[in-house]
């Protein structure tokens, strides 16, 4: 296997039409992904946070390739996703959904439903899927038994177990999480987590988590990747960007999340107005406009694209929302652009 | 979206759909066995009419699929079919040659009159006792009149009608139940048709009845007749006004069994807008705030609970149109259904497009009006 | 190939899941039960159909007059009988008889005592003739003689020791003024008309008889079974046409959809009714339904073909593509414009000889239509395989064995499913069809009125059920778990059948049952109308247009059907109520 990333996002978007009227040829579009460069790392866990609307789900989906992508490419262990069939995809990656319930068929059993992937896909039947389920069951915490229950005698943190071990049952190499713990109990939160740790390090998978809540994404993912409406706005360690944001969004949600200390408030001014429509998404840093910042004009002028402001840490260079003074800022700006296009593609593709 | 192009868009919607009820017409009566030529020739169709050119013999046959082009390929006749539809002919009756457009035009205000009439009966009856049933959920008036709405959905409407007849409707034989409630002698509606006995069959031979210029619809056209014309008449009615009476007591019968039938599912449809709108929470506010139970149903629940009653008018005047071809038939009136039985029964295409064509035109308008009507009231609609 | 006993895990295990679903399915059935017969109005629902479908099942013991029955043709034939005209239900009118007696002794008909009978009979089919009753005289009216004038009722007896026995005075024949015969009307035991299981006294003629001298209830009762024919069968194609219509059109959406709904529109801008006559109309040249003998065998072979292809892409996998193969994936690459080229000149028939209409007719053996059906199926397989293999790149590597293993016999229970059912079913067809003579396949031989009317209500219905359907499935196409199939990989097919039909039937049951009502209705409004059933069949609303002359005089010919087609709507809509309130998710707990 080649070394380097899993998966490679490059310049990915996803506009969805939208239809106004059968003779109007005038047509506008939803940029709900509206250009996206991300590599995923073997055995690592990408969490991708963002508030409702910013584009993250469809993310998630395009990366499948469940919906066919825009304008860019998904290149998978070296190859562009498009061209692989769609069944190879399908037993490489797989996800899991936010909504634990709705994820499941309600009319047939477990059984079915874990041994649906098996079943589909011709590997195996009879007896020996029984056995498979068994064993997929059991690997989620869950007891060989209720292989004949159907989904709704299940509580939602069993539900997202069984998700789990659907997803597990081709043996993937790749997981996307879709909000998998946004419908549960905090208490059975944890749990969850707990467990995708668990079967993540026994395995040696691949995840994309992708949430609202950054403490959970905090908790569970080696790099974090922040957007705001269909574009990355910080991508750093985990770590890295809980202790040094730099885009006034990230800091706006790190404050966003509720301190048990009462004292500890934070000093942001919590943020006013709503995310911009994505139909009509107005030029330049996004969020700068949305705070009505006075260098926001200065945006709309500028090469948006992340680059690297310390190793490993990667931030939209926009003069209203990022924090990092260098002196430095307009002159070299040009410079550090070009080198990031020119980093973006990586040497195999350069080769070619 | 503005009002106004949502009306255009409502418009330019129709637009295919007529396209397409016209293309089916067209196929029906491309379909419908039988020759039209040699229905208009009857048993004359071997008599000799001409010669042409060559010196053979053209027979009244071969002429007649001349004159109507019949030999024409498909797509020539279909072409020429729209272009005489759009420019208001019809084609005509093959049995007298009178234009469709005119037999129309005298039978389409009848069964109009009438869906009319009987929507007027039954929604406010069905709305009044779907309100009381609503209110009453799950009391003995609410199970009684659920049965019956039920029961009068699941009548056919033209034994209804003719048991209507036989209670109500004058005669020698009829009109039993009438005579002891009402008091009269010999039952209290008349049972057939749409006026007066004298005037369908006068003494001295065919009589038009009202004005040339009349609207078709009996009820207008009497009420305007003039004196002059109504000494013409054959009748004993001295003025407008006894006529008028007559025509709108002629209407009863037909109405009620129309109207009674088609109450029934409105009442269905009201109880369950009403009661859905019951449990919303400004009901329970306008409760809270103390306000009379007849004025949180009435003002605050109604008004909310009508409107998607008034949506289904569009689709109540199509089922009205329907039922009235069975009442017809039954109370011997010359509308639309009558005119279309007897079109098919006598393999008169042109007359059964006609009317098809005639009926779905109507459905369709009323449709774009009641949709329209409901965009005015509520603007949630036009962002469909 | 395994034996037997290897097999016998297999076995076991699949017999296990067979019962859980099993009772799985009983328990919901159960449930709903439950929640059913909470409403009193729901049961009597259900006992108005139960009751109407047994009176439909066993007319032949419950009638007391039957039609005779033309084998070819749907329709029941009533024979006249002149005697009881429009009698009102329970009267004396019904047991009355007027039959003619020959007095002139040197006639050879003439006989001293006379046989009282009843007017000539119909048994089961007119092919096997007439025959008569001999009848029990209670009475004797009157007599008149052939010029109508009243004679002494005396010069007529009953024989004290047969009571069906007339015997003539010889005033009566020696009097040359009734030269020829005499009329006698008399009153007779009316066995045939009486139901056993009435009392006494109110046993004869129970709704009377109608203006042609039928039994009124025995054409009642067998009128239920033409209009639960009608109701029934056209409930269920309307209902087929309109699933796969309307699935085909929520599931795939787009240009399909678009033309699919604004046709549906079409239906919809004409009130039923007129829709259904204008159907009649079309209809009335049709005299019998047939197809060509190579349509009804490119449905089957199609259907083999399209679930052969399903099940080749759950056994074929996906592996490396190997770089001799680019040449050929080349030129399947092209094969869409290959296979749509050979289709076209095969099926337009610009293939003298090949073309497929002549391609079946050129032997009319069925081993010929076998074997030229299995090479077109091997042919759709083998461009299917290619497809797979060339195009989208899938290794073949064990896709025979894993093919072979689905003919593995040592765990029957397998073979139960949808897929199975239709391949077998397709096969059965296609092994039928290709036995037939000559070109054409009689599908319905005597497309009657009845059928007229049928169709044209079937014609008329189908938009509806498109429309609820494809709502349906737009809705359950949107939910979750559809994704998650498909993120799994699975075909359309599987996703269509297992995952969104089933979870959108339960508008459609409600739909169905009330829909039966709804024809029964519709039908009969047409046959009121005069363009439905053929005159004097056991048709209800026929039977209520065929009283119309008389329906003040005699109501008694008008209420019966009326109330009949009254129960047996109110019955359905009373059912289909009750069911929504089963399917109801409000009401699951």
């Amino acid at each position: 296997m080649s070394e380097g990333p899993l998966i490679e996002i490059r310049g990915m978007r996803k506009w969805f039409p939208i239809k106004q009227g059968m003779m109007s040829s005038v047509r506008s579009y939803v940029r709900a992904v509206d250009g996206v460069d991300l590599e995923i790392n073997r055995g690592e866990t990408l969490g991708v946070v963002g508030e409702s609307g910013c584009g993250k789900t469809t993310l998630g989906r395009v990366l499948m390739g469940l919906i066919p992508i825009t304008e860019g490419s998904v290149i998978y262990s070296g190859s562009d996703i498009r061209e692989i069939p769609n069944k190879e995809i399908r037993r490489k990656m797989q996800i899991v959904f936010q909504d634990p319930g709705g994820s499941m068929n309600p009319r047939i059993s477990v059984r079915s439903i874990v041994g649906e992937p098996l079943q589909v896909n011709g590997i195996c039947e009879g007896v020996e899927l029984t056995r498979k389920v068994e064993e997929l069951l059991e690997s989620v915490g869950l007891k060989a038994e209720h292989m004949t229950r159907y989904p709704h005698e299940f509580s939602g943190g069993q539900k997202q177990r069984i998700a789990l071990a659907r997803a597990l049952s081709l043996d993937p190499e790749f997981i996307l999480l879709d909000e998998p713990t946004s419908a549960l109990d905090v208490s059975v939160q944890a749990q969850v987590l707990n467990l995708l740790e668990k079967i993540q390090k026994e395995r040696g998978l691949t995840f994309v988590f992708i949430s609202h809540d950054l403490a959970v994404v905090r908790h569970i993912s080696d790099r974090i990747a922040v957007m705001y409406l269909g574009k990355v706005v910080e991508l750093a360690d985990s770590d890295e960007i809980y202790r040094n944001p730099l885009h006034a969004y990230t800091k706006a949600l790190i404050s966003a999340i509720p301190s048990p200390d009462p004292d500890a408030r934070s000093d942001q001014p919590p943020v006013e107005g709503d995310v911009p429509s994505p139909v009509d998404p107005p030029p330049g840093c996004a969020f700068g406009h949305r705070l009505h910042h006075p260098d926001w004009e200065k945006s709309t002028k500028m090469d948006l694209s992340l680059r690297e402001v310390s190793p490993g840490h990667w931030v939209q260079p926009c003069p209203c929302c990022t924090d990092e003074n260098d002196e430095s800022r307009d002159a070299p700006h040009e410079q550090v652009a070009d080198g990031n296009a020119s980093e973006d593609v990586p040497d195999w593709a350069r080769g070619e | 979206m503005r009002l106004h192009e949502f009306v255009v868009r409502r418009v330019l919607l129709l637009i295919p759909v007529m396209i397409g009820v016209a293309v089916f017409t067209f196929a029906v009566a491309q379909i419908i066995p039988g020759d039209p030529a040699a229905l208009q020739c009857g048993d004359k169709c071997g008599l000799i009419v001409g010669y042409d050119d060559d010196g053979k013999p053209i027979t009244a046959h071969q002429a007649n699929r001349e004159r109507l082009r019949l030999d024409d390929p498909v797509s020539l006749q279909f072409e020429r079919y729209i272009t005489d539809l759009i420019n208001g002919d019809w084609g005509e009756s093959q049995k007298n040659g009178r234009p469709v457009i005119d037999i129309i035009k005298t039978s389409a205000p009848v069964t109009l009159e009438m869906a009319f009439f009987s929507l007027m009966i039954a929604y406010p009856l069905g709305i009044f006792l779907g309100i009381i049933s609503a209110v009453r959920q799950d009391r003995m008036f609410d199970h009684v009149s659920r049965f019956f709405a039920i029961a009068f959905v699941s009548l056919p409407i033209f034994w209804f009608a003719m048991l209507l007849q036989l209670y109500f409707a004058t005669g020698p034989q009829v009109g039993g139940i009438c005579d002891p409630i009402f008091g009269t002698e010999g039952g209290c509606f008349p049972i057939f048709d749409r006026h007066d006995q004298s005037y369908t069959y006068p003494l001295d031979g065919y009589h038009s009845l009202y004005p040339e210029s009349g609207t078709g619809f009996h009820l207008i056209d009497s009420w305007f007749v003039t004196d002059a014309k109504l000494a013409e008449l054959p009748s004993e009615f001295d003025t407008n006004r006894e006529l008028f009476m007559d025509t709108l007591i002629h209407l009863v019968l037909p109405c009620s069994a129309l109207g009674i039938a088609s109450s029934g599912s409105l009442l269905r449809y009201m109880r369950a807008s009403l009661l859905e709108v019951l449990h919303e929470d400004y009901v329970r506010t306008a409760r809270a705030k103390g306000l009379s139970e007849f004025r949180v149903v009435v003002v605050h629940a109604c008004r909310n609970a009508m409107v998607p009653i008034v949506t289904i008018l569009g689709f109540s005047i199509g089922g009205a149109i329907g039922g009235a071809v069975l009442t017809e038939s039954v109370f011997g009136i010359h509308g639309m259904g009558t005119v279309a039985v007897l079109g098919i029964l006598q393999l008169e295409y042109q007359i059964v497009m006609g009317v098809t064509l005639l009926t779905s035109v109507i459905f369709l308008l009323s449709n774009l009006i009641v949709d329209i009507a409901y965009a005015i009231v509520d603007p949630r609609v036009r962002l469909e | 190939m395994r034996d037997w006993e290897e097999g016998r895990k297999d076995r076991e295990e699949s017999q296990k899941r067979l019962l859980e679903s099993l009772s799985m399915s009983i328990s919901n059935l159960g449930r709903g039960w439950k929640i059913y017969r909470r409403s009193l109005l729901a049961m009597l629902g259900l006992l108005m159909v139960l009751s109407v479908s047994m009176v439909a099942i066993f007319a032949d013991e419950i009638a007391v007059q039957h039609p005779y029955r033309n084998l070819t043709d749907t329709e029941d034939k009533w024979s006249n009988n002149p005697d009881q005209q429009e009698s009102p239900p329970f009267s004396e009118e019904c047991s009355l008889r007027e039959q003619k007696i020959t007095t002139n002794p040197s006639s050879p008909l003439f006989s001293e005592t006379v046989v009282a009978e009843s007017v000539n009979k119909v048994s089961g089919s007119i092919a096997y003739g007439y025959y008569t009753d001999v009848l029990s005289i209670t009475e004797i009216i009157k007599i008149e003689n052939d010029r109508g004038y009243d004679q002494d009722i005396s010069l007529i007896t009953i024989d004290p020791d047969n009571s069906s026995l007339f015997v003539l005075s010889p005033d009566l024949y020696g009097n040359s003024s009734h030269y020829t015969g005499v009329w006698v009307t008399y009153l007779y035991e009316n066995e045939d008309m009486s139901h056993w299981w009435l009392p006494e006294g109110y046993d004869t003629c129970i709704f009377g008889t109608n203006k042609e001298g039928h039994d009124v209830f025995s054409k009642v009762v067998y009128g239920a079974r033409v209009s639960l024919t009608i109701g029934i069968t056209v409930a269920t194609l309307t209902v087929t046409i309109g699933t796969i219509v309307g699935s085909i059109s929520g599931y795939y959406g787009g240009r399909i959809d678009e033309v699919i709904m604004r046709i549906c529109d079409v239906f919809f801008a004409i009130p039923g009714l007129i829709l259904a006559m204008a159907f009649v109309a079309a209809m009335r040249s049709v005299s019998s339904l047939t197809f060509p003998v190579w349509l009804g065998i490119l449905l089957p072979v199609l259907m083999l073909a399209y679930f052969l292809n399903s099940h080749l892409s759950t056994t074929v996998l996906s592996g490396d593509e190997r770089v001799s193969d680019q040449a050929m994936g080349m030129l399947m690459g092209n094969r869409s414009l290959l296979v749509g080229l050979l289709a076209f000149l095969f099926f337009v028939g610009w293939l003298p000889a090949f073309a497929w209409p002549d391609f079946f007719g050129v032997s009319h053996s069925r081993g010929w239509r076998l074997i030229s059906s299995l090479v077109v199926i091997v042919l759709l397989v083998g461009i299917i395989l290619a497809d797979r293999r060339f195009v989208q790149k899938n290794s073949l590597d064990g896709a025979l064995t894993r093919i072979g293993s689905s003919f593995d016999w040592t765990n029957p229970w397998r073979y139960l499913n949808f897929r199975t059912v239709v391949v077998f079913l397709s096969m059965a067809i296609l092994f039928k069809l290709s036995g037939n003579e000559g070109p054409e396949i009689v599908l319905i031989k005597d497309f009657d009125k009845l059928w007229q009317v049928q169709f044209a209500l079937i014609f008329t219905g189908w938009p509806g059920y498109a429309r609820l359907i494809r709502g349906q499935v737009l809705y359950v196409k949107e939910m979750a778990f559809v994704e998650a199939a498909k993120s799994v990989g699975a075909p359309p097919s599987r996703i269509m059948f297992r995952h969104i039909l089933p979870n959108a039937w339960a508008p459609l049951l409600v739909a169905f049952t009330l829909d039966i009502g709804g024809t029964i209705l519709s039908a009969s409004g047409l046959s009121f109308l005069g363009l439905g059933a053929a005159p004097y069949t056991a048709e209800w609303g026929l039977m209520i247009s065929e009283s119309r002359v008389a329906f003040q005089r005699a109501p008694h010919m008008m209420l019966y059907p009326g109330l009949a087609i009254a129960v047996t709507v109110l019955g359905f809509n009373l059912l289909g109520d009750g069911i929504r309130d089963v399917v109801d998710p409000k009401n699951r707990r």
